[in-house]
């Protein structure tokens, strides 16, 4: 792993810690304002890639446990670890993950067929990457994100699974448009810059 | 702009080892999981309380970590409550409860640099293993630290160009020269790293 790496993925983290002291940006539409649970989640996968976004997961949770305050609400240390939404926060790292590497493998396709399109149809090829960004942030961020934090809150607190389900689907929409929120700005800084 | 949970003090509680610590805590919080009766686990509570304050918590800062928890805990309990009986449900968020306040009590008696010192002994054999380098974790956690107040002046700067603009800020207009800058930060910051060795 080049020094490279190291400061982007120190430098992400920090990114996603200090997103979440400033105040949150309110989001149209939905009533939940944006935070950064599961934002940087998929952003982090759909810029950095599998690896590297995994590993500033790791390192985002790794120092919430260590007892600096950075989940939102000013929440850290090994209590987080004990309480009811554990499986969220871990659940994080393996998001990122897939995130990124389904982001990689849908756009592995995209590469073979760019040759025979023509270069005035770029409207529609930005669409089908934000679309596919979205769709990779949805699984990866959301899909198996609630597939681990939902049956963990159903365990610790014994509710049952149904139960788990119903009280966690509020979050679901929003959620949903910070998937397309993560795929849009990932996909303007990827024809601005390559990382 | 951000403090550890680590509130200074001289009791055993300080002095010992932060592995050990763990390692109980580890133990005690799975052992915990055995106990059903709200009797007992109302009696662990209340150790785990009274060492928190004889370990010198305050209150204030006991209840700003609780807070948020506490609402989840007042709605799972009604819930469970109501589905599967009072019984039920007071065992359920006594444990929860315990569980979390002597997670608490480590973290606020244990500094930082011992609580990395445990993860940097924890890495050792799959630093043999030619997995990872403790170094350069280290590194990165020095990294992290150093940038927040940094990325959040950054946000601010951003703002404001955009405010006095007149523009109205959106995840949008503030997500993408957030994170551009960013980038650019991290290959100075590479550069720098990689000329002094």
């Amino acid at each position: 792993m080049k020094t490279k790496d190291i400061v982007l993925i120190a430098l992400f983290t920090a990114l996603i810690i200090a997103l979440g002291l400033v105040p949150p940006i309110p989001m149209p539409l939905v009533p939940v304002p944006l935070t950064l649970q599961t934002f940087g989640v998929m952003l982090v996968g759909l810029i950095l890639g599998p690896a590297r976004g995994g590993l500033v997961l790791l390192l985002y949770v790794t120092i919430a446990l260590l007892g600096l305050p950075v989940l939102p609400g000013g929440r850290a240390g090994l209590a987080v670890l004990a309480g009811p939404t554990a499986g969220f926060l871990l659940g994080m790292i393996p998001g990122a993950v897939v995130t990124g590497w389904l982001a990689i493998q849908l756009s592995g396709n995209e590469r073979s067929k760019a040759g025979s399109r023509s270069p005035d149809d770029s409207q529609s090829i930005v669409r089908w990457q934000i679309a596919r960004g979205a769709f990779a942030a949805i699984v990866g961020g959301i899909v198996l994100v609630y597939a681990i934090g939902v049956p963990w809150l159903a365990l610790v607190t014994k509710m049952g699974l149904t139960k788990a389900c119903w009280a966690m689907a509020v979050f679901v929409p929003g959620d949903l448009l910070k998937a397309l929120v993560a795929a849009v700005v990932a996909q303007r800084i990827r024809r601005l810059n390559m990382v | 702009m951000i403090g550890s949970l680590y509130l200074p003090g001289k009791t055993w509680l300080h002095l010992a080892p932060a592995g050990l610590k763990l390692a109980v805590l580890a133990f005690s919080s799975s052992a915990l999981m055995w106990v059903h009766s709200p009797l007992l686990l109302s009696v662990a509570c209340a150790q785990v309380c009274f060492l928190m304050y004889w370990a010198g918590a305050s209150l204030r800062q006991v209840w700003q970590q609780m807070r948020p928890l506490i609402w989840m805990l007042l709605l799972l309990g009604g819930l469970s409550a109501w589905s599967q009986g009072v019984l039920q449900a007071s065992e359920m968020v006594l444990r929860l409860l315990t569980l979390v306040l002597a997670a608490l009590l480590v973290s606020m008696t244990t500094p930082l640099t011992q609580m990395m010192q445990v993860v940097v002994w924890l890495l050792v054999p799959f630093q043999r293993l030619g997995w990872v380098d403790a170094d350069r974790v280290a590194l990165s956690v020095g990294l992290t630290l150093r940038f927040i107040p940094e990325l959040g002046v950054q946000w601010q700067e951003i703002r404001e160009a955009q405010l006095a603009r007149g523009m109205t800020p959106s995840p949008l207009t503030m997500g993408v020269p957030m994170l551009l800058r960013t980038l650019r930060r991290a290959d100075e910051i590479a550069e720098a790293i990689d000329a002094r060795g």
